[in-house]
């Protein structure tokens, strides 16, 4: 899901509201794992002919089940492709999958596990920063690469890890800019004149509003409102009558899931209709979201998202192909999306570099631009992402992509309309 | 003026929907000791079965819960005399466990058999307000408020005016007594889990209209609703209600006049102010356990 930094998903909502403990718990864990660690290696063991064993933790139960089972089918059927065309490095791909159930006490286990005792030869990443942040750190410590689907939380970056990538196309502070270039193009009397900024106190949509509104303001936009509510509300209302009591023009929403569902009908019991609403991630959930709102009421939604179902990125056809023919026909999740594109960055790696060394692979990374299906990503030395989102909007009950006109589904954006 | 009336009448609105879904916890409580920490579960799993029907027929979400109601008192009769009686006489800390265990089977059912995704049942009126002089009200939070309202009356008049209901509060206030004048009290017990869980019948039903759901949603209730009935007394009917709706005011008079940020800390900082002066919550009784601890 679009704001991918976190896990992609509203199940990740029970980590919100407690960034700094969640930096904190993380940091804690990690220096446990520094503490107790077996020093830096760098290399992986294993039967170099036998099959390549991949590990990976994944929060297949709890909050972050949700994103975690797309994580899973994204993995999986790129093993699927991979060993169909005679594995990686010519050798079978073989994945060692554990559950975390959404801890992160278990996930630092699983992975010192995986890479400590069970000497897998390369290691995948989990879903949301909260995971990935411990986890992260044990693959760093034990020398090993770390590319994640999920995990953009500008804090994951400040580590100076060396082995770590993100492989989404950019981390949460960059996340709107998307947005703010398409308002900026649009001539001067269509632009908004006054916008609110309500989110979600957690750690991936708020870096995502903030960044909008200090762009916003510098394009001249005038903040009328702005409030930050715990991942537990679950009624809206009264942000909603503060909302239509100010007018704003644009209501930019750091929204996860239910708390997107949750403002918008608010709103329509208000009868109140924004001339632009933008979300951060609710929107990226399909059915689950017209569904919620009401499918009429999706028209002219703006969120941005890191991948497209209809998108001519290489290898994306037989990707949605595979995900249909082996789940009942459904349309891939981004969570999943994202996954597969995180084992294609590894496999560039393992290729390029001839091998599973994974100094030489992490070094790679760093130099190079990997094509996946969620288009061009290449990174920084923290392992940032430098590339740009893709801005959705809803159109006629389907998410679109209407910028940046190479990825493009359609040519161009419509303007909301009135509730229905 | 017209902002404090509608954060009052949106706090209230909230907190009778809030009553609903504590009061067959806080009944079970009262009755066997038994925390049913399951409770919230058994919400989600209703809200599912609810969306299931309601996407199916297009029937009235709300009016589901006639049909409901039954299916859940049997479904909490089974669990009782099939699982719960097992630990009849131990402590409530063992009956934490096993409601958990519960909860989380519920959990994984639905995830296996309904997916792991978000719901949400949406009749007509979801996205609609009656406007009374300048107040909005949501349809869909007085339908369900007054659902609350006819089931709180119901289980009022059950608890005080049938020989069962005396059976039950007599076994709660002293299940040697009750048993001395001639009353089972594993068959009142039975007969109090089955009611508690059967309120659910009532309030997922309500849930699955007014907020979006998936199967780990049951984590978020059950914590808000032991906060709830905390607050009110641990046992106690009426402390349900007015935990209830201390904690639907909390929400809505913060967001109003704060910010929606600080609801949950200001409805726990009450607790604690409370639990200070009266340790059994607001009307909760206190026994002699507590007092000589």
């Amino acid at each position: 899901m679009a704001q991918l930094h976190s896990g992609g998903n509203l199940a990740r909502k029970a980590l919100s509201g407690t960034g700094l403990r969640v930096i904190a718990t993380g940091a804690a864990v990690a220096m446990a794992v520094t503490a107790c660690g077996s020093g830096s290696s760098g290399s992986s063991g294993g039967d170099s002919n036998g099959p390549l064993t991949i590990g990976i933790s994944l929060p297949l139960t709890g909050d972050f089940s949700q994103p975690g089972g797309e994580a899973r089918k994204g993995y999986e059927i790129w093993r699927d492709e991979i060993n169909a065309k005679g594995g990686l490095l010519g050798r079978k791909v073989t994945l060692k999958i554990t559950d975390d159930a959404s801890s992160q006490d278990t996930v630092v286990t699983d992975y010192t596990r995986l890479i400590t005792q069970d000497k897998v030869n390369l290691v995948l990443g989990t879903f949301s920063s909260l995971l990935n942040f411990p986890a992260s750190a044990v693959a760093e410590k034990n020398g090993y690469l770390y590319v994640e689907p999920a995990g953009g939380s500008p804090q994951m970056f400040t580590r100076g890890f060396k082995k770590l990538f993100f492989a989404q196309q950019a981390t949460a502070g960059h996340q709107p800019d998307v947005f703010v270039n398409y308002l900026k193009s649009l001539p001067a009397d269509q632009r908004p004149k006054t916008a609110a900024y309500p989110t979600q106190d957690d750690p991936f949509t708020t870096p995502v509003i903030q960044s909008m509104q200090k762009q916003l303001e510098a394009l001249g936009v005038k903040t009328v409102y702005t409030t930050t509510y715990p991942a537990d509300a679950t009624n809206f209302q009264t942000i909603a009558s503060a909302i239509a009591a100010a007018k704003p023009d644009l209501v930019a929403q750091g929204a996860v899931f239910e708390d997107g569902v949750g403002l918008i009908r608010s709103m329509q019991q208000l009868n109140f209709s924004p001339k632009f609403l933008f979300q951060t991630s609710a929107p990226t959930n399909g059915n689950q979201y017209s569904d919620g709102i009401g499918a009429k009421n999706t028209e002219g939604v703006f969120y941005t998202v890191s991948w497209n179902e209809k998108a001519k990125t290489p290898n994306n056809d037989q990707f949605v192909a595979d995900y249909k023919k082996k789940y009942d026909n459904a349309i891939p999740a981004e969570d999943a999306a994202d996954a597969y594109a995180t084992a294609q960055v590894l496999q560039a790696a393992a290729e390029a570099t001839k091998g599973v060394d994974q100094t030489k692979m992490a070094e790679w990374l760093h130099s190079h631009t990997v094509q996946t299906i969620l288009g061009p990503l290449k990174w920084d030395a923290t392992g940032a992402p430098q590339s740009q989102f893709l801005l959705g909007q809803w159109q006629s009950g389907t998410p679109e992509i209407v910028a940046p006109k190479a990825a493009a589904t359609v040519d161009s954006a419509v303007a909301k309309t009135p509730w229905q | 003026m017209t902002q404090l009336v509608q954060a009052l009448a949106l706090g209230l609105l909230i907190g009778g929907v809030y009553a609903l879904m504590a009061s067959g916890l806080t009944l079970i409580f009262g009755v066997m000791n038994i925390i049913n920490v399951a409770h919230g579960a058994l919400l989600i799993l209703v809200a599912f079965m609810t969306w299931k029907i309601w996407s199916v027929t297009g029937a009235d979400p709300i009016l589901l819960s006639i049909l409901m109601t039954p299916v859940m008192f049997g479904v909490g009769w089974l669990l009782y005399k099939g699982v719960l009686s097992r630990i009849s006489g131990s402590s409530p800390g063992m009956s934490v466990l096993l409601t958990f265990g519960i909860a989380i089977t519920i959990e994984g059912i639905l995830n296996v058999t309904a997916g792991n995704k978000f719901r949400s049942a949406t009749p007509s009126y979801f996205n609609q307000s009656f406007r009374v002089a300048g107040i909005s009200l949501p349809k869909a939070q007085v339908y369900g408020c007054i659902a609350a309202l006819v089931v709180l009356g119901l289980l009022y008049l059950v608890l005080t005016r049938t020989w069962t209901g005396r059976a039950i509060r007599a076994t709660a206030q002293n299940a040697s007594g009750a048993a001395l004048v001639g009353i089972q009290a594993a068959g009142v017990a039975a007969l109090a889990f089955a009611l508690g869980v059967a309120t659910t019948g009532v309030g997922g039903s309500v849930l699955s209209v007014l907020y979006p759901f998936f199967p780990a949603s049951h984590y978020d209730w059950i914590s808000r609703l032991l906060g709830i009935i905390v607050l009110g007394g641990m046992g106690s009917m009426a402390g349900a209600l007015v935990g209830a709706l201390v904690l639907g005011l909390a929400e809505t008079l913060t967001a109003t006049y704060l910010s929606l940020q600080w609801s949950t800390l200001i409805f726990y900082a009450v607790i604690m102010l409370v639990l200070l002066f009266r340790p059994q919550g607001i009307f909760g009784a206190r026994l002699r356990q507590d007092v000589i601890a």
